[in-house]
C-alpha cells in the first residue's frame, strides 16, 4: 500500500532555450511505514521533485504533467489555494533543506508554532503545544526549553529536530527532508539519522529523505531510488540496491562514497560532471557519456524504466548481471571536463 | 617542515547579560609534520579545529605555544618576517562556493598570483598563462575550458581544483585542507581526496587535513597522523588506520561509531556506541573534558584531568604529571626522548583506556 | 571571409563589457525606458543650450498661452519657457553628476578602507564619516554662498559632494566588512597578494553595484537638494536653472494665484520627476551590469 504515488511527473523550467524539463516522467511509490531514500547528484531533479510532493516547484518552474495522488487528499497536482495549503503541513510535512537556517530569528519556536497553528486553522492550540512538546521530548530535546527559545539559542542539530517537529505537528502521515544531514558535523547527522528512524516507527509515517549521501541514507532507509539528470534510474530494497546494483550509475555511485572500511585504492570517483538542465541529454541515456558501460543503442534511445524482478526497476539497455559483474572499465569521460 | 608545541589560543567573549567568558578555542596541541608528511585533525564543529587551520595559515594569532616551520620559530619574528613562512602554507577553504571572487574569471583568479610570484622568484613574468594551464592540468581541469569561466560557470568540484590552483600558484610547501570535500558531493569527494594525494606524492607537498568524517581522512595517504580533537584537545593520537581500526578513548570511539553504516556492505562495529549527552561547554569541567557525556565515565574521570600517555602502558597521566614534564622543559631537560616516545605510537588521554571495535564490518571480511 | 569572422568574433570577445550592458538594459521595457529618459535629459544638457545661444527676450508677449513660436508660452519677463527649461538642465545636471563624482570617490575609498582594514584606521575613519554626515548641508551652503556665487556647478557639486558622502560611506563599509570574512579574501591574503590589489580588484567589484545604487540615488537627492536651495532663494541666483524658474513662479509669477504661470511652474517640476523617474526605472538594471551570475541569466 502506498501513501504517495507519483506517475510519470515531470516538472519543467523556464530557461532561455525554453522550457526544459528538470523532472522527466519520474514514477516512485512512498510505501507507507517505509522510509525512502532518494539520492542523486547536485542538479539530479531530486529537490525539484520533492518540492513538487507540496505542488510548491518555485517559478520560473511548473510540473507540466503527471499526477501525484496522496492518500486522503487527492491529486495533489489538481489541488490549489486553500485545499492544497491544507494538504501541505495537513498531510505532508516537510522540513527544508537547510532547515536549520528555516526559523525566524525574531520570534521563540513557540510563537511560531502558534503561527503555523493559526494558519491551519487549529482549534485547540493548546493540544499543539503539548503535542509538539511530546514530540520534541521524544527526540532528546527539552520541550518547555525549546518552545521558549529563539532560534539562535540552539545547535544545528536541535534545530534540524525543531524542523521535524514543525512537520509532524499537524499529524501529517507523509515526512519528507530534504538534505537533512548535510550541514550538520558526524554526531549530530547520526543523532538525526537515529531520531527520523525512531519518529518515522512510533508515528507509522512514510518518510521520504532526499540526499547526496548514499552512506548516510543507508542507515535507516528501506527502499533506495537512484536519481540522474531528472530520471529514476534504479529503485528497489535498499540491502538488494546496494548489495547488487544493476544500473551503472547507481554502482559508480557506491563506489565513490568514502568509507571508513575496504579498499582505499579500489574507490573511485565517478568520472565527468553531473548534468544541468542545459547539459542533460536529449535523445538515448542521459548517463551514456558517463557510462563504462555504454553502447551503441544507449546514444539513440532513453532505456525505460521498468520493472526485472518483483521489487525492483531500472532503467538501462545493458543486461544486469554485467553491470553487477563487469569491471568499471575505462569511462568514457576521464577527468571533469567542463 | 612544521612542529607545534603546545599552541594555545582563548577568546574573551563579552556578553552584556551573559557576563564574560572565556572559551578555549585550542588548549595545547602538538604535532609534527614532516616534508610531504599528512597529518589529520577530526572533532566535531566547534572543537577548535578551524582555529588550528587559521593559524597555521597566519590569518589568526595563538596566544601560547611555539609554532617551528623549517626550523625557524614563528613568534620570534616580526610580523613582516613572518609572512614569507605563513606564504608556503596554503589553504583550502570549507566552501568552495565563497572561495572564489564571484566577479572574477578563473584567468584573472589565478593570474595575479602567478604574475607577483613570477616577479618574486625572477622568472618571466610573461609565462603566467602557460603556467596557470599547468596548474589547471595539474589538478585536472582542461584549462582552455575552465580559463574564461566565472566561479558560478563551474561545479562544485571543478571549484574546489581551482581552489586548489590556487593556493599552488604560490609554491607552498603545505596544503591546509580545512573541509576541503564537506560542501562538494559525496561522488566528487573522492576526485579531490585522491588528488590532494596526488599533490603529496608527485610534489612532495605535506598535508594538514581537518575534517569532521573519519571515513575522509583514510583518503589522504599514507603515513599519516590522526589526532582526535575535542574542544581544543588533542584525546587521541596515532596513525590514522591504528586509530579507526582500534580507537582507545570513548570520544573517539564515539566520533567512529557515528560514521554512517554502508548497510548490505558494511555490518555496524559490535562495540558500536554513542554519547550520553549533547555539547554543553558552559558547565565546567574539572576533570576529563569528555566526561559529562562519556558513557564509560568512572569515578576519577569527574575529577582529574588526563593527559595523554601511549597505548599500553600502565601509568596514566594526570596534570600533575604533565607539570613535571613542563617543569623539565623549562629547566631544559631532556624532553625531546619523551617527545619521541610520545609521537611514534599510539597515545590517548583516557583513565580507563580500552580498544573497542566500532567502526563498520565489510560484509565479505567478517564471512571469510 | 575567414578574416571578417576572426575579427567580428575578436571584436565580441573583446567587449564583453559592452554586450553585458546592451543585455541588462534589453532585458526589461522599463529598463530601456530609463535609460532613454536618462540618455535624452544628458544630450538637453549638453546640446541644448547649442540651440539657443542667449536667452532671448520678447518684451511684447509676457506670459504667452503656448504657441507655435513659443511651445511652452513664456514666462513674466517674456523669455520663452521651453528655452529656459532646456537651458537651465545644464546646470542641474552637472551639479548632481560631479557631488555624485565626489560621493562615489570619498564615500568607495573610505569605506572600502574602513572596512578592510578595521582597528584604528577603520576608527578614525568613521569617526570622520559621522562628523561629515552630522554637517548640516543646508546651513553650511547658506554660509558659503555669502562668500562664494554658486555661479559654476563645480562649485555646488563639491560642496554637495563634500557633505554627502558619509552615508555611502557607511553602506560600503558595511559590505566590505562582510566581504572581509569571505573565503576569497582570506585566501588573498593568504596568497600574499598587495592590500591595493585585494582592495581595488577583490574589493571593488564586489561593492560596485552597491556603490552604483546609493550613488544613483544619492543623485535624485542632490538634484532635489539644489533645486530646492534654489527654489527657497537661499542661494543667490547666478544662472538660469529650474531651481531659479520655480522660485520665480512661485515668487514673482504667482504661479499660486493666476493660472497664466501655471505652465512656468511645471515645466521644471516634470523635468524633476521625469528624470527622477528615469533613474528610479534604471535602477534595476545596476545589479545584473555587475554581477556576471545575473548578467547570464538571459
Amino acid at each position: 500500500m502506498s501513501e504517495v504515488e507519483v506517475r510519470d511527473l515531470t516538472v519543467e523550467y523556464q530557461t532561455s532555450v525554453g522550457w526544459l524539463p528538470a523532472v522527466a516522467g519520474a514514477s516512485l511509490d512512498l510505501r507507507a511505514g517505509q522510509i525512502t531514500g532518494l539520492v542523486g547528484e547536485s542538479g539530479s531533479g531530486k529537490s525539484t521533485l520533492a518540492l513538487s510532493l507540496l505542488n510548491a516547484v518555485p517559478a520560473p518552474g511548473r510540473i507540466a504533467g503527471g499526477t501525484i495522488e496522496v492518500a486522503g487528499v487527492g491529486d495533489l497536482t489538481r489541488l490549489g489555494g486553500k485545499q492544497l495549503r491544507k494538504a501541505r503541513g495537513g498531510a505532508i510535512g516537510y522540513v527544508f533543506q537547510a532547515s536549520q537556517n528555516s526559523l525566524n530569528p525574531l520570534k521563540t519556536i513557540g510563537r511560531q508554532l502558534l503561527d503555523l497553528g493559526r494558519s491551519h486553522e487549529v482549534g485547540d492550540l493548546r493540544a499543539l503545544i503539548a503535542r509538539a512538546k511530546d514530540l520534541a521530548n521524544r527526540m532528546g530535546l527539552d520541550g518547555d526549553r525549546v518552545l521558549d527559545s529563539y532560534q539562535h539559542e540552539l545547535s544545528g542539530g536541535m534545530r534540524q529536530r525543531v524542523g521535524i517537529v514543525f512537520a509532524l505537528v499537524l499529524n501529517a502521515k507523509v515526512l519528507i527532508l530534504d538534505e537533512p544531514t548535510t550541514a550538520l558535523d558526524m554526531l549530530s547527522q547520526a543523532s538525526v539519522l537515529d531520531i527520523v528512524r525512531k519518529v518515522h516507527d512510533e508515528n507509522q509515517l512514510s518518510t521520504l529523505i532526499i540526499t547526496h549521501d548514499i552512506g548516510a541514507i543507508s542507515e535507516i532507509a528501506d527502499r533506495l531510488a537512484v536519481m540522474y539528470g531528472g530520471r529514476i534510474v534504479e529503485d528497489g530494497p535498499l540491502l538488494e540496491v546496494l548489495r547488487r546494483p544493476t544500473h551503472p550509475y547507481t554502482k559508480a555511485l557506491i563506489g565513490a562514497t568514502a568509507r571508513i572500511t575496504g579498499d582505499v585504492d579500489g574507490a573511485r570517483a565517478l568520472p565527468g560532471r553531473p548534468p544541468d538542465l542545459t547539459t542533460v541529454a536529449r535523445a538515448g541515456c542521459v548517463f551514456r557519456d558517463r557510462c563504462p558501460f555504454a553502447v551503441e543503442v544507449c546514444a539513440q534511445t532513453e532505456p525505460e524504466l521498468h520493472s526485472f524482478d518483483s521489487e525492483r526497476r531500472r532503467a538501462c539497455h545493458v543486461e544486469p548481471s554485467t553491470v553487477l559483474t563487469g569491471t568499471t572499465g575505462t569511462p568514457a569521460a576521464v577527468g571533469e571536463p567542463a | 617542515m612544521i612542529q607545534a608545541r603546545g599552541i594555545t589560543r582563548t577568546y574573551q567573549t563579552h556578553g552584556s547579560f551573559t557576563g564574560d567568558r572565556t572559551v578555549h578555542a585550542l588548549r595545547g596541541v602538538d604535532f609534527t609534520l614532516p616534508d610531504g608528511g599528512a597529518v589529520s585533525f577530526i572533532g566535531e564543529s566547534g572543537c577548535g579545529k578551524t582555529t588550528l587551520g587559521k593559524i597555521l595559515t597566519g590569518l589568526e594569532t595563538f596566544d601560547g605555544g611555539e609554532l617551528v616551520v623549517d626550523g625557524v620559530e614563528l613568534s620570534k619574528l616580526r610580523p613582516r618576517q613572518r609572512e614569507k613562512y605563513f606564504r608556503r602554507i596554503q589553504m583550502i577553504h570549507q566552501d568552495p562556493y565563497s572561495a572564489l571572487n564571484p566577479t572574477r574569471t578563473v584567468e584573472a583568479t589565478l593570474g595575479d598570483p602567478l604574475r607577483m610570484r613570477a616577479k618574486e622568484t625572477g622568472a618571466p613574468v610573461s609565462a603566467w598563462r602557460e603556467r596557470a594551464a599547468e596548474l589547471l592540468t595539474l589538478v585536472g581541469l582542461e584549462p582552455a575550458a575552465v580559463l574564461p569561466k566565472y566561479p558560478h560557470q563551474l561545479s562544485g568540484g571543478q571549484r574546489q581544483r581551482v581552489v586548489i590552483a590556487r593556493a599552488l600558484t604560490v609554491d607552498p610547501t603545505v596544503l591546509i585542507a580545512d573541509e576541503a570535500v564537506s560542501m562538494i558531493d559525496v561522488s566528487m569527494r573522492l576526485g579531490i581526496l585522491s588528488l590532494l594525494r596526488d599533490l603529496r606524492a608527485r610534489l612532495g607537498i605535506s598535508l594538514v587535513f581537518i575534517t569532521h568524517d573519519v571515513a575522509t581522512a583514510r583518503y589522504v595517504g599514507d603515513g599519516g597522523e590522526l589526532h582526535v580533537i575535542y574542544r581544543g584537545e588533542v584525546v587521541e593520537r596515532g596513525l590514522t588506520d591504528e586509530v579507526i581500526l582500534s580507537p582507545v578513548h570513548p570520544y573517539t570511539q564515539c566520533l567512529l561509531s557515528a560514521v554512517p553504516v554502508m548497510r548490505g556492505l558494511e555490518e555496524p562495529g559490535p562495540d558500536r556506541t554513542a554519547p550520553t549527552a549533547a555539547l554543553d561547554e558552559r558547565t565546567p569541567t574539572p576533570g576529563c573534558l569528555f566526561q559529562p557525556r562519556c558513557p564509560f565515565a568512572g569515578a576519577q574521570c569527574a575529577e582529574t584531568h588526563p593527559v595523554l600517555v601511549p597505548f599500553g602502558a600502565d601509568a596514566v597521566g594526570t596534570d600533575a604529571a604533565e607539570a613535571n614534564v613542563t617543569g623539565a622543559d623549562v629547566t631544559g631537560a631532556d624532553v625531546t626522548g619523551a617527545d619521541a616516545t610520545e609521537e611514534s605510537g599510539h597515545v590517548h588521554a583516557c583513565f580507563y583506556p580500552e580498544s573497542r571495535r566500532v567502526v563498520g564490518v565489510e560484509v565479505g571480511a567478517a564471512s571469510a | 571571409m575567414a578574416a571578417t569572422a576572426t575579427l567580428a568574433a575578436s571584436v565580441r570577445s573583446r567587449r564583453p563589457a559592452l554586450t553585458a550592458f546592451r543585455k541588462a538594459v534589453t532585458r526589461k521595457p522599463g529598463r530601456i525606458i530609463g535609460l532613454a529618459i536618462i540618455v535624452f535629459f544628458i544630450l538637453l544638457a549638453i546640446c541644448g543650450p547649442w540651440f539657443y545661444g542667449r536667452l532671448a527676450v520678447d518684451p511684447n508677449s509676457l506670459y504667452a498661452a503656448p504657441s507655435a513660436k513659443h511651445w511652452l508660452g513664456t514666462d513674466f519677463a517674456g523669455s520663452d519657457v521651453l528655452q529656459e527649461v532646456v537651458t537651465g538642465g545644464r546646470y542641474v545636471l552637472a551639479t548632481a553628476a560631479l557631488s555624485a563624482l565626489f560621493t562615489s570617490l570619498f564615500g568607495v575609498t573610505i569605506g572600502l578602507v574602513a572596512g578592510y582594514q578595521r582597528g584604528l584606521t577603520d576608527s578614525a575613519l568613521m569617526r570622520l564619516t559621522d562628523f561629515v554626515l552630522t554637517i548640516p548641508g543646508l546651513p553650511l551652503l547658506i554660509i558659503l554662498s555669502t562668500v562664494w556665487n554658486f555661479g559654476s556647478p563645480w562649485k555646488m557639486g563639491l560642496v554637495l559632494g563634500v557633505t554627502g558622502w558619509g552615508g555611502v560611506a557607511r553602506a560600503v563599509r558595511s559590505q566590505a566588512l562582510s566581504l572581509r570574512e569571505r573565503g576569497f579574501l582570506e585566501a588573498a591574503r593568504g596568497l600574499g597578494l598587495s592590500r591595493r590589489h585585494i582592495l581595488l580588484k577583490e574589493m571593488l567589484p564586489n561593492v560596485a553595484p552597491y556603490a552604483a545604487m546609493q550613488l544613483m540615488l544619492s543623485m535624485i537627492a542632490f538634484i532635489g537638494a539644489e533645486v530646492g536651495l534654489f527654489f527657497l532663494g537661499l542661494v543667490p541666483f547666478s544662472s538660469t536653472n529650474w531651481g531659479v524658474m520655480l522660485n520665480q513662479a512661485v515668487f514673482s509669477g504667482g504661479a499660486m494665484e493666476t493660472p497664466s504661470a501655471l505652465i512656468y511652474l511645471l515645466a521644471p517640476l516634470v523635468c524633476i520627476l521625469v528624470l527622477t523617474l528615469g533613474i528610479v526605472l534604471f535602477l534595476d538594471a545596476i545589479d545584473e551590469l555587475f554581477n556576471p551570475r545575473l548578467r547570464e541569466r538571459v
